[in-house]
């Protein structure tokens, strides 16, 4: 018995001094690398690819969704969720969402989306432009004014050329700026909210003592006219295929 | 007879159509979603009127998916709920297979499945109509609803019903021997001898006698129809002189005798009930028979197309399914979690009947919805539910009042606020609170005192106007007074005085009114009458409700019924009804916010203000996220 107890306590012994610490060390830094990789390719796939169209109700932005992802021309309602399809041209693909302009719903849904938003596509219906133009420059504000947007470009789409009274894009630049220039001062008197938010501390867009010109917000806004239903949105394709 | 069937996509994209009268409907399908799907009023019915127009949906949350059926409001259709259902399953079988990216991609070829679908449904309803009037079994019968304490009955209970069912057959009875041909004296005394014994005799006593007499007996069928339906009633105790023959029983020993017997029959059958209800539970169960049948049949039919499906879910498999996931949401296993939902928000103070409408509406929306592995069905029920309160209060327009008012300044008209709510909910206060915020965004403002009744308002007013002057001295804004005071004393009529108000403000360039009305209750009609008055005929840009964070379940009670009144007693087409709400006294409560959920639900209005305290800077706006995250915690 005491023999083997011997046995067994020298064969511990050696084992204590034979160990051979490359193999471990060799595999830690393995381990190491392939996890350090991970989290590179993780973050880099969780930066900006998305592109979200956003707009009034009734602007046209399902019908423009369709138009792009799936090269047809459905009749639309009033969205409640959103679309989320892929969009491709040649070998670059993007994600396009299409965000639901009711005013329950838009918020929430932006929310989601916003923090992957690279580029954002407000489609405007140029053929009440003048009608809507404070709910228009209203929406329009809020997207911009939101620091999550910041770093993303926006193109101003003029949807629903087709018809003979569309404004065009300048008109609609010209209004939409002298509007913004009006929010701009209401947004800054409006009152406080109840439980404030801390996250979301609206940016004031462009020089506080000028006029409001789109040319001096840090996006960078530009119009283009198009329509959904003659699927002439080849500005808005070329847009997005810079942009990829 | 339906004028369009839609199947759409939650997203807004039309997956199939079928327009049989070539109108575009999509006006009526958008009002539709935004009346009721996004107002988050989808319960049990599924149904929404507008103009001469009435549709029918159905939400498929599965595959995201609403079908809907269009149909003139006049026609009722009865079979749409099996119609809708029956497309679901014709749909998700054709359809069910398809993978997220193509769902737009690809075509919708469905009209032969409509048809066949549509003509299954129209079928069965034509059959349920000419279906004869089956057999009740027993358990269908009213015999087996009663329980045994309503069978034991004191002998006093039932001699008095049979005598009350005994005089009210007599009409009928008597009814049914009309012209009879002039006869002798004796005759008449043997005749309303006759009567009378009918008079105490059942029907069949009474049908076996007319026949036996001559006269025509009308078939059961009748009697049974004429004794359902409404009889004059005739008192025991009751009667005139005329009766006095008819009561004459001085010669009737033998019929006597066999009354007896035919009594004892009618005494097992009368217990309980009224014979009125026992014929439309037997129309009842013959439509329940008529259905069963028909449903019979549809299964049939689905089991010839759907054969397939069937064994995916038998056995082991379904066994592990349940554990590991991929299982499909039933109401059932919604309940619990719902029920402690319900609880949590009545504990949160908002109104019982509000909770419950929201529960069943999350109930709609997630049934027949595919858990994931990891997801637990309180977690999805907690999602949905704020979601669909997020949802209720985010306004369903722009509010931006200093825009408006500089619009309606540019246009030179006076930008008009009335004020309206119950006694005591802090209308003055908040008033004054909306006054300040105004003048320090540099408006000028004119404040009608149309609270004619309660003591110390003009008053109260009239401090308040001193007060914001004070703060804002006309020195500052170019010698312009920043508030004005527009008062006729009291007594007076506050519509005349907010007309005279509203001109005044017109002529000397005033940029905004604000109206004060006296609190008053919602069931005083007289009241409520002179608060739509002043409305109709001052036509004013906002109408704000004011109501109080405290009120529980009666802030359901004041807003459906200012509403009502406001639409009833104007005479307009369109009625200007509430317009938005001020929320006030929010800093005595804690977390309970309950009230704005409620509110904003009864008149899908958004809330405009929020008052927080008694100082003129205590006015705020409201925060979704906050107040939903304060309900859900």
């Amino acid at each position: 018995m005491d023999k083997l107890n011997e046995n067994v306590r020298d064969k511990k012994q050696i084992k204590l001094d034979n160990i051979n610490v490359t193999p471990i060390l060799a595999a830690l830094i393995l381990g190491f690398i392939v996890v350090a990789i991970y989290v590179i390719l993780r973050r880099r796939s969780a930066g900006r690819r998305d592109f979200l169209l956003t707009g009034l109700c009734e602007a046209g932005k399902s019908a423009i969704f369709m138009q792009l992802v799936h090269g047809k021309f459905p009749e639309t309602f009033t969205s409640i969720k959103e679309n989320v399809g892929e969009y491709r041209s040649g070998h670059v693909a993007g994600r396009l969402v299409d965000i639901p302009g009711h005013y329950r719903v838009r918020d929430k849904c932006f929310e989601l989306y916003k923090r992957n938003a690279k580029g954002i596509i407000f489609v405007v219906d140029s053929v009440t432009a003048q009608k809507d133009i404070r709910d228009v420059a209203d929406t329009l504000y809020t997207i911009l004014a939101d620091s999550a947007t910041q770093p993303c470009s926006v193109l101003v789409l003029c949807n629903k050329h087709d018809q003979t009274t569309a404004k065009s894009a300048q008109v609609i630049k010209s209004l939409l700026e002298k509007e913004i220039n009006t929010v701009r001062d209401t947004r800054s008197r409006k009152l406080q909210s109840v439980g404030d938010d801390e996250v979301n501390k609206p940016v004031i867009l462009g020089k506080p003592g000028r006029d409001f010109e789109f040319a001096h917000i840090t996006q960078n806004v530009q119009f283009y006219e198009g329509s959904a239903k003659d699927n002439q949105l080849n500005h808005l394709t070329d847009w997005i295929d810079r942009m990829l | 007879m339906l004028d369009f069937v839609v199947i759409f996509t939650k997203g807004g994209i039309v997956l199939w159509n079928s327009n049989e009268s070539g109108k575009n409907y999509a006006a009526c399908i958008n009002s539709l979603i935004r009346g009721v799907i996004l107002e988050e009023r989808n319960t049990e019915s599924k149904y929404f009127e507008e103009d001469h127009l009435a549709v029918q949906f159905k939400l498929d949350n599965e595959l995201d998916v609403v079908y809907a059926a269009v149909f003139q409001k006049v026609i009722k259709l009865n079979y749409l709920d099996t119609f809708l259902a029956d497309m679901q399953t014709a749909f998700q079988e054709k359809f069910g297979g398809i993978g997220h990216q193509e769902r737009l991609a690809i075509d919708y070829e469905f009209e032969q499945e409509f048809r066949l679908v549509l003509s299954a449904a129209e079928a069965a309803s034509a059959k349920q109509g000419k279906a004869p009037k089956a057999m009740r079994s027993y358990n269908e019968s009213q015999k087996s609803k009663k329980t045994v304490a309503s069978m034991l009955q004191d002998d006093k209970r039932s001699v008095t019903n049979e005598k009350r069912v005994n005089i009210q057959e007599s009409p009928p009875a008597t009814k049914s021997q009309p012209s009879s041909p002039p006869r002798s004296n004796a005759d008449i005394i043997q005749e309303n001898r006759r009567k009378l014994r009918e008079k105490l005799t059942p029907t069949k006593k009474a049908a076996s006698a007319a026949a036996s007499a001559g006269l025509e007996a009308k078939p059961n069928n009748d009697r049974e129809k004429e004794r359902a339906g409404k009889k004059p009633r005739v008192w025991d105790l009751g009667g005139n002189s005329k009766d006095a023959m008819l009561l004459d029983r001085s010669k009737d020993a033998p019929e006597d005798a066999q009354l007896q017997t035919i009594n004892n029959d009618l005494v097992g059958t009368m217990q309980g009930s009224i014979r009125d209800l026992d014929v439309e539970s037997d129309s009842d169960a013959a439509d329940s028979e008529a259905s069963d049948d028909s449903e019979q049949e549809q299964q049939e039919q689905q089991a010839r197309r759907a054969l397939t499906r069937k064994p995916k879910s038998a056995g082991l498999l379904s066994y592990f399914k349940g554990i590991v996931g991929a299982k499909t949401l039933t109401l059932s296993d919604l309940q619990p979690a719902l029920e402690k939902m319900r609880d949590h928000l009545i504990s949160k103070n908002v109104a019982s009947e509000i909770a419950a409408k929201l529960c069943d509406s999350v109930a709609t929306s997630l049934e027949g919805k595919q858990m994931g592995t990891f997801d637990s069905i309180a977690n999805m029920v907690k999602e949905a539910l704020t979601q669909s309160l997020v949802r209720i209060l985010s306004p369903k327009r722009r509010i931006d009042i200093i825009r408006d008012a500089l619009e309606s300044k540019r246009n030179g008209k006076p930008y008009t606020i009335i004020f309206c709510g119950v006694n005591g909910v802090g209308k003055s206060t908040n008033l004054a609170k909306i006054c300040f915020w105004l003048i320090e965004n540099d408006f000028n403002v004119l404040i009608a005192a149309c609270d004619t009744f309660r003591a110390g308002a003009v008053e109260q007013l009239r401090t308040h106007t001193r007060h914001l002057n004070a703060l804002h001295p006309a020195a500052k804004h170019n010698g312009r007074t920043m508030v004005q005071l527009y008062e006729k004393g009291y007594g007076k009529d506050a519509a005349g005085i907010a007309m005279e108000a509203i001109k005044y403000a017109h002529d000397t360039r005033v940029d905004v009114v604000l109206v004060d009305t006296a609190g008053r209750m919602q069931d005083n009609e007289p009241l409520m009458r002179s608060l739509s008055k002043l409305i109709k005929v001052n036509n004013p840009d906002l109408v704000l409700f004011v109501g109080e964070a405290l009120v529980g379940n009666e802030a359901v009670d004041q807003l459906v019924k200012f509403n009502q009144s406001l639409a009833d007693y104007s005479s307009n087409e369109n009625p200007h009804i509430i317009d938005g709400i001020v929320l006030t006294k929010f800093d005595t409560i804690d977390d309970k916010v309950g009230a704005a959920i409620s509110m904003t639900y009864i008149t899908g209005q958004p809330i405009v203000f929020v008052g927080t305290g008694q100082t003129y800077a205590d006015l705020k706006a409201i925060n979704v996220n906050a107040v939903v995250s304060s309900l859900m915690k």
